[in-house]
């Protein structure tokens, strides 16, 4: 085995098959995409450069583009403090209960194995107008807003309602992670701090909750990437319609390069959303201090 | 420790994994940057032809030994499908398939509608452009023909193929041809009209409204009987905008379009305004839930006998007749009302399904010979008959009888008409501009922005982009 690790020739031939993959399908097309993004192409006909162009539209001369960044934003906050808080309790709820564990889990956990193309479909019918949610409001008299097509108020009530879908959907994944964590934290330290007679309370707050937090570091810089390039919900809900009002930078990025087949401006949008994730996740890293309370 | 770094090798992997993702969108052009060179370079030697054959989805049946193959794309899965007009073309298909065997052998490659338009542009990048493809008029294909890559066809058609030019319906190529050469062949066409419950009209005591303000108190009779007047979609916003569209032709027409394009109107033009105020009018008459309701629904609204009109195109007929036979002898059809002191009320909203050559094809014969095939008797026979579109070429015997009895009513106002136009968001600029003429319809029937404003976004939008 030593013999092997010492032999160069080995090593490369090893890493090589990986290595080439990754370059050709990753790290080609980004360089690719920051190119692209300078210039002024359809696909059809060849990239003319255009330097700055695309960026400098984006940000003074499109209004697609501000609703998008709004709902992002939106979209990434909202996801971040309502799945990391609900996650958490869950997990705390169900690390204490005592029958039905793995029962609420998979519960819980469902949604997350489901395909969001289809979910996406599923909440599109219970929201309809004329179907699911409004037709058993409408049973009790009630008149049911039109939950994926108001247009009203700063952020608008369909990305309220993709918000919440999302949050079913993938709240459990966060209360996964969280409970991977917490039951690795060793029993013993429950049992003394339950001889120097805590409540369940206090051991969350002083126990549970310092050792989690390694976890939530993880666990926020995948929730907030994850929303922040959030695409399949609103796609199959709402199109990002009416008239834009729920697009995201991702349905943004499609339209524009798959629809209108401004690739230039596509890439543009693209790189503009990479660099958001690498700050939001520099954020999240540097933010949270982690510290290492088990050697 | 060891978890920070867990959590920073995570987090690198799902922003590597949103590049990938990324990447895709650019990779399908990747292969394009020499595409162009290789257009104008004419001999595209290169294997292109083995290629569409292993790319080919859905093939018919096996392709034998020598025959010359030829791919055409399409929107639909033929062996799914349920769209009569789809299922005729499986016919032509197979039709062609078996009278030219160990000649020709054309194979199908088809995808679902909304990806219809990615797919194709990826296959024309990566150089590998279906022989013979399917396209809508407008941007869409204005978009091939200035990429070069839908053949000119008018040489072929006027002068080798003479007769067969001579069988099509007059003006047909009207809306496919650029700078007077024809980039296109139509298969059927479909004219936009307005579907009607009779048993609601005859139950409200209205007569069929031939002006507007007839529409308006038509409308308002209807509701006072507890009807919905108007069945409309603003979901699917194409819905809407045809109704904008013909209002917008009937206030300003007949050439406002032709004078947009040439920026010698501009779109803030009064009679645009007018026309919005009257969408707006128009459309508290729509079903209250038409803000979210999609196109199947609004159809659906008319044939389940809750609303008494339908503005839509004729190949709603197919849908109407699908799925409630028994509404067939109480539909009606009526031509858009006009507009008092107005333009030409005449004027009717028409589509065609296209078929374009590829400029690149080695076997423009094969091609011809299968565009034939589409226009043939057979094929336009069971256009109209089954599918209840309207056929693209003269003395075509229908039995009408057979057809649905609203295309004989739809006949009967094509008889009368003396114009032509396309969807709104299908004659602008670009598929961009068709969108933003949609969405200001769409704000302006919600109630976001009146429609002074509205006209304003696409205004706005044509300075930066179309007119520059």
């Amino acid at each position: 085995m030593d013999k092997i690790l010492r032999d160069k020739k080995a090593i490369i031939i090893f890493i090589a098959p990986a290595f080439i993959m990754f370059t050709l399908i990753l790290f080609v097309p980004i360089i690719q995409v920051f190119y692209y993004s300078l210039c002024d192409y359809n696909a059809l006909t060849k990239p003319e450069f255009i330097g700055l162009e695309n960026y400098i539209d984006l940000f003074t001369d499109d209004e697609t583009m501000r609703i998008a960044l709004k709902n992002s934003l939106f979209f990434m906050i909202f996801s971040a403090v309502s799945q990391q808080t609900i996650g958490l309790i869950l997990a705390v709820l169900l690390t204490n209960i005592k029958r039905g564990r793995n029962f609420f889990k998979n519960v819980y956990y469902l949604p997350a194995v489901l395909s969001s193309a289809a979910l996406g479909l599923l909440w599109a019918f219970m929201f309809n107008p004329r179907m699911g949610i409004n037709q058993m409001l409408a049973y009790f008299g009630i008149e049911g807003p039109m939950w994926l097509s108001e247009t009203s108020g700063f952020i608008v009530l369909p990305m309220w309602v993709i918000a919440f879908v999302a949050l079913w959907q993938y709240v459990g994944q966060t209360m996964m992670l969280y409970i991977a964590q917490i039951s690795g934290i060793s029993k013993e330290l429950y049992e003394a701090s339950y001889i120097d007679g805590a409540t369940k309370v206090q051991t969350f707050r002083y126990l549970t909750l310092p050792l989690v937090k390694p976890m939530m570091v993880t666990s926020l810089s995948l929730n907030c990437i994850g929303s922040l390039k959030f695409f399949d919900l609103v796609y199959n809900m709402t199109q990002g319609g009416p008239n834009h009002r729920t697009d995201v930078l991702a349905t943004h990025l499609y339209t524009q390069g798959f629809q209108y087949f401004k690739y230039g401006y596509a890439s543009a949008i693209s790189v503009v959303l990479l660099i958001m994730c690498l700050i939001v996740s520099f954020i999240v890293n540097k933010c949270i201090k982690v510290e290492t309370y088990e050697s | 420790m060891k978890r920070k770094l867990l959590s920073v090798i995570l987090s690198v992997g799902m922003v590597a994994s949103l590049l990938a993702g990324c990447a895709v969108s650019t990779d399908t052009g990747s292969g394009d940057s020499d595409a162009g060179a290789e257009e104008t370079a004419t001999t595209t030697e290169d294997a292109a032809t083995e290629d569409e054959a292993e790319d080919v989805s859905a093939s018919e049946d096996a392709a034998t030994g020598e025959e010359i193959e030829i791919t055409w794309m399409f929107w639909d899965d033929l062996e799914a499908t349920e769209d009569l007009i789809s299922k005729g073309y499986k016919e032509v298909i197979d039709r062609f398939n078996n009278d030219y065997a160990g000649v020709y052998h054309v194979n199908v490659i088809t995808t679902n509608l909304e990806e219809y338009d990615t797919k194709l542009n990826a296959l024309i990048a990566a150089n590998d452009t279906p022989d013979i493809f399917i396209c809508n008029p407008g941007p869409n294909l204005t978009q091939y023909v200035e990429a070069g890559v839908a053949a000119d066809l008018t040489d072929i058609l006027t002068n080798q193929e003479k007769e067969w030019y001579d069988s099509f319906s007059g003006g047909i190529f009207e809306r496919i041809t650029y700078d007077g050469k024809i980039m296109a062949v139509p298969t059927n066409f479909a004219a936009a009209c307005v579907f009607y419950n009779t048993e609601i009209f005859e139950e409200a005591g209205v007569e069929v409204p031939t002006t507007y303000d007839e529409l308006l108190a038509a409308c308002e009779k209807i509701q006072a009987a507890g009807y919905t007047p108007i069945s409309c979609s603003a979901g699917t916003a194409w819905c809407l905008s045809m109704v904008a569209g013909y209002l917008c032709d009937r206030v300003g027409g007949p050439d406002n379009l032709a004078k947009i394009e040439s920026h010698e109107m501009e779109w803030t033009d009064p009679t645009f305004i007018e026309a919005g105020e009257k969408l707006k009018e128009l459309s508290q008459y729509f079903q209250p839930t038409a803000a979210g309701d999609s196109n199947d629904q609004a159809t659906a609204a008319l044939y389940n006998g809750e609303a008494a009109m339908l503005i839509q195109g004729s190949w709603a007929i197919a849908q109407i007749n699908g799925n409630n036979p028994d509404f067939e002898q109480k539909c009606g059809v009526f031509q858009f009302p006009a507009v008092e002191g107005g333009a030409d009320p005449n004027r009717m909203i028409v589509k065609t399904d296209n078929l374009v050559m590829s400029s690149t094809t080695e076997h423009p014969e094969a091609v011809i010979a299968l565009m034939k095939y589409f226009t043939d008797e057979t094929a336009q026979k069971y256009t109209a008959e089954v599918g209840g579109k309207i056929p693209v070429v003269n003395g075509v015997e229908i039995d009408y009888t057979k057809a649905p009895a609203q295309l004989s009513y739809v006949q009967d106002i094509l008889a009368n008409m003396t114009g032509t136009f396309g969807f709104y968001n299908e004659s602008l600029a670009s598929v961009e501009a068709g969108d933003t003429f949609d969405n200001a319809m769409v704000d302006i029937f919600l109630g976001n922005c009146t429609s002074e404003e509205a006209f304003q976004k696409v205004e706005d939008f044509y300075l930066k982009e179309v007119w520059e």
